[in-house]
């Protein structure tokens, strides 16, 4: 008995240290190459393009679409390096790093002297503000739950497939985000509700943002700004990445002006659009 | 070796007795601390209120020395319960919910857990509306207002709070003692790895104040002049934002939350005392400390 046994746990610790090492080596390998920017340009740190929409992070897009919105000249390194708070996107911007997305634009914002809010009064500064919030501290969340707890996982797994993962790295993906998105879910406290308690929160939050958007091209009125760019990078994975979700249903029955929104933002911001996504010609705007 | 061919057996020696002495000593200690959380949970479940029919039974954490709860959710959820003029009983044993959350109601036997669903129940059940004389676009700001003050800003609180130094947090919990030492230290380990997974705890105390800062002027800045947040008349969002911004004012003595709305912030100072005197006419009855209430 003791043989089997011992080939079996052999197998086991075997297969373990294979994973470990793959992790490794594609980590030394991201890590390898060092990109050098010209002066006054903005390495812009993230992980690769996403196949619908030029990323799979809302931070990521939401940060781009500001380097575009604000006409910084920007490079992208797309190696999968992370910061040192493990966090992505980031920049370099003359030897200086700063990381987290909103960091990053205050960042920017303070030393190039930009403010695309500059149109908006105080109060509308305010309320752009809790948008935003409202986007990336709560509905957010329960993007993650359905993409990487609950039955989204099966786009992921087809997501990953078409980004050319190879199996075993498909598969850790998934298993060690879904683990630490159930336990960071947990934490933050949406975790702790029902699948149906989290949907009735998505539904809360996307009414809001179609609510107060109503009939305006752009959050806060004709002119685009600073919150344009967050809730179009968080609205537009439920467009392009979400595919059967209930946040994807709801946007394309009941919440039209959010689809028009995300069209009008990608059509102004991204004209490259089909040369920054992994699969050109089926983007999902129907 | 005995005459009979069997192996004697030798006596444990010395060193090993006192190692099993130790051994038994952090056991023993482990179990006494385990017995002890036990008990103070099990305390809690003991009683079994009834109450009253069409009567809410608020279960929530002891009072604060200076405001009602030291937790924003309950805070807000018993100002709701007077907004809308619910009856209600309180039961503060401390009891908490299947989820592992506090506050919770009981309401004609059915149970609902977590502030804001507790609420869109009792909005249902009993058909209120708090919000009705807002329109579309002004609920829409209120909720985004709301998830900004509960979902960002109460994570910069619980760091301010629990992050670091736990002296001033500890003069604020309704417990004493073993339990206040054990508690107060329990509830920082939790919190700061829900930080962590949430994403702010990997930022600075710097930039964690900075993220609370621009959420209490962007509060401030949208209140302007208004008594309440959304105008004249108070809506379900006056109660999120009085029970979360009440904290800072009351509980949170030196911390540069409360200094930056003391001296820079002061409508929403006014608005907390407004809130205050409006629903809470028997505040001095609903905290600890009454001779020493704060609001200066």
């Amino acid at each position: 008995m003791e043989g089997p046994e011992g080939f079996s746990w052999a197998v086991k610790i075997g297969g373990v240290l294979a994973a470990v090492t793959a992790m490794y080596a594609f980590v030394r390998r991201r890590n390898r190459y060092k990109k050098i920017a010209p002066k006054d340009t903005v390495i812009l740190y993230q992980i690769g393009r996403g196949p619908y929409a030029p990323s799979v992070s809302p931070f990521a897009l939401k940060l781009e679409t500001y380097l575009r919105m604000a006409d910084i000249p920007y490079e992208n390194d797309h190696s999968f390096k992370y910061s040192s708070k493990g966090k992505t996107p980031w920049i370099e911007y003359n030897g200086v790093k700063a990381e987290d997305s909103q960091f990053c634009i205050e960042y920017l914002n303070d030393k190039l002297g930009i403010n695309l809010n500059r149109h908006l009064s105080v109060e509308d500064q305010a309320v752009a503000r809790a948008l935003q919030k409202m986007t990336e501290e709560n509905l957010y969340w329960t993007n993650c739950l359905w993409l990487w707890v609950y039955e989204g996982r099966e786009q992921m797994k087809r997501l990953s497939l078409l980004l050319g993962m190879s199996f075993l790295m498909r598969t850790l993906m998934i298993y060690m985000i879904g683990r630490s998105t159930s336990k960071n879910a947990w934490g933050h406290g949406m975790g702790r509700h029902s699948r149906d308690e989290v949907v009735g929160i998505m539904e809360g939050d996307m009414k809001a943002l179609s609510q107060y958007l109503g009939t305006k091209s752009f959050m806060m009125g004709d002119q685009p700004c600073e919150v344009d760019c967050a809730i179009f990078g968080m609205l537009a994975q439920i467009v392009w990445h979400m595919e059967g979700s209930p946040h994807q249903r709801l946007v394309k029955e009941e919440l039209p002006n959010l689809l028009e929104y995300c069209l009008r933002m990608k059509d102004r911001f991204w004209p490259d659009w089909d040369r920054c996504i992994m699969v050109p010609g089926k983007s999902k705007d129907d | 070796m005995c005459k009979c061919g069997r192996q004697r057996i030798q006596p444990p020696k010395k060193m090993e007795r006192e190692e099993v002495l130790s051994w038994a000593l952090k056991i023993g200690g482990a179990l006494a601390v385990v017995a002890t959380m036990y008990t103070f949970m099990r305390r809690g479940k003991r009683t079994k209120r009834i109450a009253p029919k069409d009567t809410v039974v608020l279960y929530q954490i002891g009072r604060g020395p200076y405001a009602p709860s030291i937790s924003p959710f309950p805070l807000k959820l018993e100002t709701y319960l007077r907004m809308a003029k619910i009856p209600y009983e309180n039961d503060q044993s401390g009891k908490f919910s299947s989820k592992g959350k506090t506050p919770w109601i009981e309401y004609n036997g059915q149970i609902v857990e977590d502030s804001q669903f507790c609420i869109e129940y009792l909005n249902d059940k009993l058909g209120i509306d708090l919000n009705a004389h807002l329109n579309a676009e002004q609920k829409a700001v209120a909720r985004a207002l709301q998830k900004m003050t509960e979902e960002n800003l109460y994570w910069s609180i619980c760091y301010e709070s629990f992050g670091n130094d736990l002296s001033r947090v500890e003069t604020v919990m309704p417990y004493k003692g073993l339990k206040l030492w054990l508690g107060t230290r329990i509830l920082a380990y939790k919190i700061k790895k829900e930080l962590w997974g949430h994403g702010i705890g990997r930022h600075s105390s710097d930039q964690i104040l900075h993220i609370g800062s621009g959420d209490i002027k962007a509060l401030s800045v949208f209140l302007g002049k208004k008594p309440f947040m959304m105008g004249e008349h108070p809506s379900e969002v006056d109660c999120a934002i009085f029970g979360m911004v009440g904290q800072m004012l009351w509980h949170m003595e030196g911390s540069p939350h409360q200094k930056l709305l003391k001296e820079e912030l002061s409508n929403l100072v006014d608005f907390c005392v407004r809130m205050k005197e409006r629903y809470w006419p028997d505040w001095d009855k609903c905290i600890t400390k009454p001779d020493k209430t704060k609001d200066d």
